[in-house]
């Protein structure tokens, strides 16, 4: 066992810190404050995630033979925590080098991998998920968008919801039954369907957790080619599981947490009130929960590292990171107090985000589940 | 970044787990405090075979150290051993007569083993000091909370030197977060086990979601609270890591104690059954030090105030 970064991992992370006051913009909290899915930080991240690009960083963690240098997973977790805790310069395209193109590296045919690695890698992709349905939320294996085979089409109906970044997007990691007389996991398969397909239409979804955070996606005889349909027909299941193992812990929301909390601490000194005992034990109790989420994290990283196979650890280390998020927040709002109330304020920004960690990728509860059957042995009710 | 033991980290862990099964456990932890009684022998058969030596010899250190630390509270092991193994070392490098006792200056309530020791180990403002005490020298205690107790004078005792009260607060935190995460993943693991086999509405209730959800939380703590202390041991008991460990454990060691009593039922109220030999020892470790609120202090000011 060692908890310490190599001097290489510390150098790359400085210079990543010099990356960033270099190149994200004097008004980035501003053009920040909506979050990846707005307009603006979409538009943004084309640009950054460019930049990235060029400098290697982008798709590190990939091999060789699909543009990355095969880098250790650690030097993309240092990525992730840089890149989230300064509110995700990268946009959308966080999920494309963390789980959309390692899906098509596994299950992807030549010419898919041709079509679509070379470009994520070059930063210039922008893609959605078509997971949820409104009849599909947790129990995504309801799903019900139908794509029935005609010749070397697949004509898809249905309806995909709170699909993020869809209003931006030029794919979709599409998932549909193929089987029309099928139930739950088989008969389902992945379609990396293009956004300008004629039949697909979008629709956004207020919301107080952000602008531009939830699309409706409506799909009306909207022909996709079978070509585009990734890994085999009616076992689409198996690929979004792998694909999904990498997402749970994707986003190191302990980093953005944890920085947030760094300045709440300042926030605290400056108003005076940082020897306040009352002070000192929330922000005492709220960073050890952030570094309980990150030691747990860096556990599943590990893992990944060591090319185990995913574990019910992942679950443990997402739970915490909840947790964490929600600590901050809450002593977000009390530190600020009123001030938080303003749109795009610090304290608001954190609120919202925590307000969301309990459901996004995976609610809690399901998390929950997975650890009491697969950590702890319980029966299954 | 590496999560997982080493071969001599293995190796040591299964040593030390060996010895534990012959020399502790939950009956003989039942037997010994129906008496009030100390685990003189077991402190003796982990020193002879160099367990309590980790953290100042060559090959191993702080983290060894609290491995075997969290292993004897998991094994119900009732001796001074986050004291010997841990704290005297990192404090005054270098081991002192066992039992050791850790008491703060001006201590009035009871001290876990105040009565056995022969050294105790007092935290000042700034200095440590070591007062060697005899047998009688303390009154002792009755007590509910698993481990024996006794009242103990904290004056007198030679000094550990400038800055050693920093090195014994920081090494007693992380001793505490290794023993609460021994003893919680005990009470953790026989209350999971009890609710696999024990049967009501036709169903075993580890199967309702209701309860499930609690225990599953529970895992999530007991696995933060692990983690933080082999890193705040990897660190060296540095005055953050050590009190991020503490403050994480010992906040999580109530809830833990909290769901397991109740998810166990009457039964677990019994000595018969083994999880008060785990969950009691989680208030009192939960006491030590300030508490919970001490050691977030503790965190707060180590990672945020320069005085
Ligand atoms: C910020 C954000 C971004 C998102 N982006 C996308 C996206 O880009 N693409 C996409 O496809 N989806 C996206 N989602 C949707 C997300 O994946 C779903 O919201 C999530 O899977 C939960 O589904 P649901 O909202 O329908 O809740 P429901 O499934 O209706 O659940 C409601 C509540 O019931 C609980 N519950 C459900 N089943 C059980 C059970 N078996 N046991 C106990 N409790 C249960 C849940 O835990 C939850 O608390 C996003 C969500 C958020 C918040």
């Amino acid at each position: 066992m060692e908890f310490g970064w190599s001097d290489e991992d510390l150098a790359y992370r400085r210079e990543l810190r010099a990356f960033l006051a270099a190149e994200l913009p004097d008004d980035w909290a501003e053009l920040s404050k909506d979050g990846p899915g707005s307009e603006a930080q979409a538009r943004f991240s084309r640009d950054f995630a460019a930049r990235l690009a060029a400098r290697g960083w982008l798709t590190q963690h990939w091999p060789r033979e699909y543009g990355g240098s095969d880098a250790s997973p650690w030097r993309h977790a240092i990525l992730s925590e840089e890149m989230w805790s300064r509110g995700e310069p990268r946009g959308p395209q966080y999920m494309n080098v963390n789980w959309i193109g390692p899906a098509i590296m596994k299950f992807g045919t030549e010419e898919q991998k041709r079509l679509h690695l070379e470009r994520i890698s070059r930063g210039d992709a922008l893609w959605c998920q078509g997971f949820s349905e409104p009849e599909a939320g947790s129990d995504l294996a309801a799903l019900r968008t139908l794509a029935i085979r005609d010749g070397d089409q697949y004509v898809v109906n249905g309806g995909k919801i709170w699909t993020s970044y869809a209003n931006h997007a030029e794919f979709c990691f599409l998932l549909v039954r193929t089987d029309p007389d099928s139930k739950r996991h088989r008969g389902i398969s992945v379609l990396l369907m293009p956004m300008d397909t004629p039949g697909v239409e979008i629709r956004e979804i207020p919301a107080v957790v952000g602008e531009r955070y939830f699309h409706e996606v409506f799909l009306t005889d909207a022909r996709v080619p079978v070509s585009c349909r990734l890994g085999p027909e009616h076992e689409g299941w198996s690929v979004v599981t792998y694909a999904l193992q990498y997402e749970r812990v994707g986003s190191p929301r302990y980093a953005r947490a944890a920085l947030t909390l760094d300045q709440l601490a300042e926030l605290a000194r400056s108003q005076g009130v940082l020897d306040d005992a009352g002070v000192q034990e929330k922000l005492g109790q709220a960073r050890a929960l952030c570094e309980a989420a990150r030691a747990l994290t860096y556990r599943v990283i590990d893992q990944r590292a060591r090319n185990q196979p995913p574990t019910a650890d992942s679950n443990v280390a997402r739970v915490a990171g909840t947790m964490a998020d929600r600590a901050v927040a809450e002593l977000a709002l009390e530190l600020f107090g009123p001030e938080s109330l303003e749109y795009g304020t610090f304290g608001d920004a954190q609120f919202r985000m925590a307000m969301t960690a309990g459901v996004a990728v995976g609610a809690t509860e399901i998390q929950l589940n997975l650890i009491a059957t697969r950590f702890l042995g319980l029966p299954r009710a | 970044m590496d999560f997982e033991l080493n071969d001599d980290q293995r190796a040591i862990l299964e040593a030390v787990e060996t010895l534990l099964e012959q020399r502790a456990g939950a009956a003989r932890a039942v037997a010994l405090a129906s008496k009030g009684d100390y685990d003189a022998e077991l402190e003796a058969a982990l020193a002879n075979a160099g367990f309590t030596d980790m953290a100042l010899s060559e090959e191993t250190g702080l983290l060894e150290a609290a491995l075997v630390v969290e292993a004897v509270a998991r094994a119900g092991g009732l001796a001074a051993i986050g004291a010997a193994a841990l704290v005297a070392p990192h404090c005054a490098g270098r081991a002192l007569p066992g039992p050791i006792a850790l008491a703060s200056a001006g201590e009035r309530g009871p001290v876990r083993f105040g009565a056995h020791a022969r050294t105790l180990l007092v935290a000042a403002a700034d200095e440590a000091r070591a007062v060697r005490v005899q047998p009688g020298d303390a009154e002792t205690v009755a007590s509910n909370f698993g481990y024996p107790m006794g009242r103990v004078r904290t004056d007198g005792g030679e000094s550990l030197g400038a800055g050693s009260g920093a090195r014994l607060r920081s090494a007693w935190r992380l001793a505490l977060a290794a023993e609460a995460t021994g003893t919680m993943r005990s009470a953790l693991h026989i209350t999971v086990e009890y609710l696999k086999q024990r049967r009501q509405f036709g169903h075993p209730i580890g199967s309702f979601q209701a309860v499930q959800h609690r225990l599953a939380e529970c895992a999530v703590l007991v696995e933060g609270s692990r983690w933080l202390t082999y890193e705040a041991a990897w660190r060296g008991a540095t005055a953050e890591a050590s009190a991020t460990a503490a403050a994480y454990a010992l906040a999580a060691a109530h809830r833990v104690f909290s769901e397991t009593h109740q998810l166990s039922g009457s039964i677990g109220f019994t000595r018969e059954h083994d999880l008060h030999v785990f969950s009691m020892r989680l208030q009192a470790l939960r006491l030590e030090l300030d508490g919970v609120g001490g050691h977030q202090r503790a965190l707060t000011r180590s990672r945020w105030t320069t005085a």
